[in-house]
């Protein structure tokens, strides 16, 4: 009962806060430490709970619906106190001069209309306009026209002003002390006070804002004319080149290439089809043997017995390498063996052509 | 209509040359037989919407003159690429394969309306077949009375065909003429 005495809960900010807290002795373990501090924040929670049970609710769906009350605590400021700014040159003046400001209406009596107008604005009092006759003076030159006249001095004042006005913000800047709603407009600037992270531009991004700003013309920047050492954009329009549809009377050069490059591409990855082992062996044997047959009759009608018969016969192997060198002798029909020569075969026949 | 870049001829040339081999080099290199001009040129390749056409120079050059979205077809339409960018030959490419052909499978009579409903060759329908074809090579189906019926992918090696069994597979059926009545829209 003496803790919820020094108890106090802040409702508005859902807080509780005890004052007098005090650790009787200092807890030895980490893990007695946290379990007190535990017992501790469970009273004062408790106390939150009670609090607000207390308060007069409103049924909801979702439950009763409590309004909590204004926070008691104060709260420490978000960001620093204004900056006492640089008087500006009016106040200066001012202030040298001992004149001091007066309260101005805004309703003030017209007497030409006898109404009452506003100071400034829509259907003001001493409006340019309302002006019937100017009397000419003395000074004024013969084909001048007041009205104008007026117009432009009202303009140059108005000028001056503003100009005065902006001189007057940029000291207050360089003193840091901007006025906060010119501060948020000017997203550039830092908030005031702080130190903005100067931003560092890369190459890559300068390079891609350059692009789009050399693109960003009527015809996309095509006809624009190149500074010197500026190169070509990196992503024409086109993101595909295709050869012309049809160049001269049909096929271009350029085509003919290609189709060819493949073509002969093709041909040589697939050169080691074009001999049929097997069948080149064959034919050899047999022509092997047509020979000897001829050679045994022409030397049967002569004398067999004296010259001494040869029989070689030769298996066919499964890979062609040995056999290669042979069948170049023997088969005119398929060509030749090594992949060279197969080019060679080729070209012969593109000659041909 | 365009051209077709590299890699879309080498795609072509690999499918043609798996039916024609060496003879590949007439495809491209003949002289071609249409237009009226004197000197009709060659043939060459051209892409319009995904489908490879085969056309004469002087066609190509007067093709040039429709617009993109007004021109239909032109030449000989060979093949078509797929969504996937593979290439498929059609049909319509029988005329220059079978002038051309490698390998050769000639059907029997009794066989001939199978192959034309789009069923594979099995052994008990093959009339004829040329010597050294190794198992996926491009195959021209002819009839008996050297009519092209339809083009390929063999099973098995010739020698193999000798030693199977009559319901066996011989020839992947690819295309065939009778697509031109069953899948007229897809031509």
């Amino acid at each position: 009962m003496e803790e919820a005495r020094t108890m106090q809960v802040d409702l508005g900010n859902l807080m509780a806060f005890d004052s007098g807290h005090d650790f009787p002795s200092l807890p030895s373990s980490r893990e007695e430490l946290v379990e007190k501090c535990l017992e501790k924040g469970t009273e004062l929670v408790q106390a939150i709970a009670d609090a607000l049970f207390n308060l007069p609710s409103t049924e909801d769906v979702d439950g009763p619906i409590v309004k909590l009350p204004q926070p008691t605590t104060k709260l420490p400021r978000e960001k620093h106190l204004p900056k006492p700014k640089p008087p500006t040159k009016w106040e200066l003046f001012a202030k040298a001069k001992g004149i001091k400001n007066r309260k101005k209406d805004k309703i003030v009596y017209d007497e030409q209309t006898g109404t009452w107008k506003r100071r400034y604005g829509y259907d003001r009092v001493n409006d340019d306009k309302d002006i019937p006759i100017l009397e000419a003076k003395a000074t004024d030159e013969v084909g001048s026209d007041p009205f104008a006249e007026r117009q432009a001095d009202k303009k140059k004042r108005v000028e001056k002003q503003n100009k005065n006005r902006l001189q007057n913000l940029k000291q207050a800047a360089t003193a840091h002390a901007l006025p906060s709603h010119i501060q948020l407009a000017a997203t550039a600037l830092p908030i005031t006070g702080t130190q903005a992270a100067p931003k560092k531009v890369s190459k890559e991004e300068l390079g891609n804002v350059a692009g789009l700003a050399a693109t960003a013309t009527a015809s996309g920047g095509k006809f624009d004319k190149k500074l010197l050492g500026e190169k070509k954009p990196k992503h024409e329009q086109k993101h595909r080149k295709f050869l012309p549809v049809a160049e001269g009377t049909g096929q271009g050069s350029q085509e003919k290439e290609q189709t060819d490059r493949v073509l002969n591409k093709l041909l040589a990855k697939n050169s080691h089809e074009i001999l049929n082992v097997n069948k080149a062996v064959t034919m050899y044997n047999v022509k092997k043997e047509k020979k000897r047959s001829k050679q045994k009759r022409d030397d049967s009608s002569n004398s067999s017995k004296l010259k001494p018969q040869k029989k070689v016969q030769k298996k066919p192997i499964k890979n062609g390498s040995a056999t290669k060198g042979y069948a170049k002798k023997g088969s005119d029909t398929k060509g030749s063996a090594t992949k060279g020569s197969a080019k060679k075969g080729s070209a012969k026949k593109g000659k041909s052509k | 209509m365009r051209t077709l870049d590299e890699k879309e001829t080498t795609q072509v040339f690999e499918k043609l040359f798996k039916f024609t081999g060496n003879n590949l080099k007439n495809i491209i290199d003949s002289p071609s037989h249409e237009g009226p001009d004197p000197d009709p040129g060659r043939y060459c390749f051209r892409l319009c919407k995904n489908r490879v056409y085969y056309v004469g120079e002087s066609l190509v050059r007067r093709a040039t003159n429709v617009g993109r979205h007004n021109l239909t077809s032109l030449g000989t339409c060979v093949g078509k690429f797929t969504k996937g960018g593979s290439f498929h030959l059609t049909i319509q490419a029988l005329g220059i394969l079978a002038a051309n052909a490698k390998h050769k499978v000639w059907l029997k009579p009794t066989s001939e309306m199978s192959f034309l409903y789009g069923n594979h060759v099995l052994k008990g329908g093959l009339g004829r077949i040329t010597e050294n074809i190794n198992p996926g090579d491009g195959v021209v189906v002819f009839s008996m009375s050297d009519v092209p019926l339809g083009f390929g992918i063999s099973q098995r090696s010739t020698q193999d065909c000798r030693k199977l069994d009559p319901n066996g597979l011989v020839v992947l059926h690819q295309a065939d003429i009778g697509e031109y009545l069953r899948m007229e829209d897809e031509l």
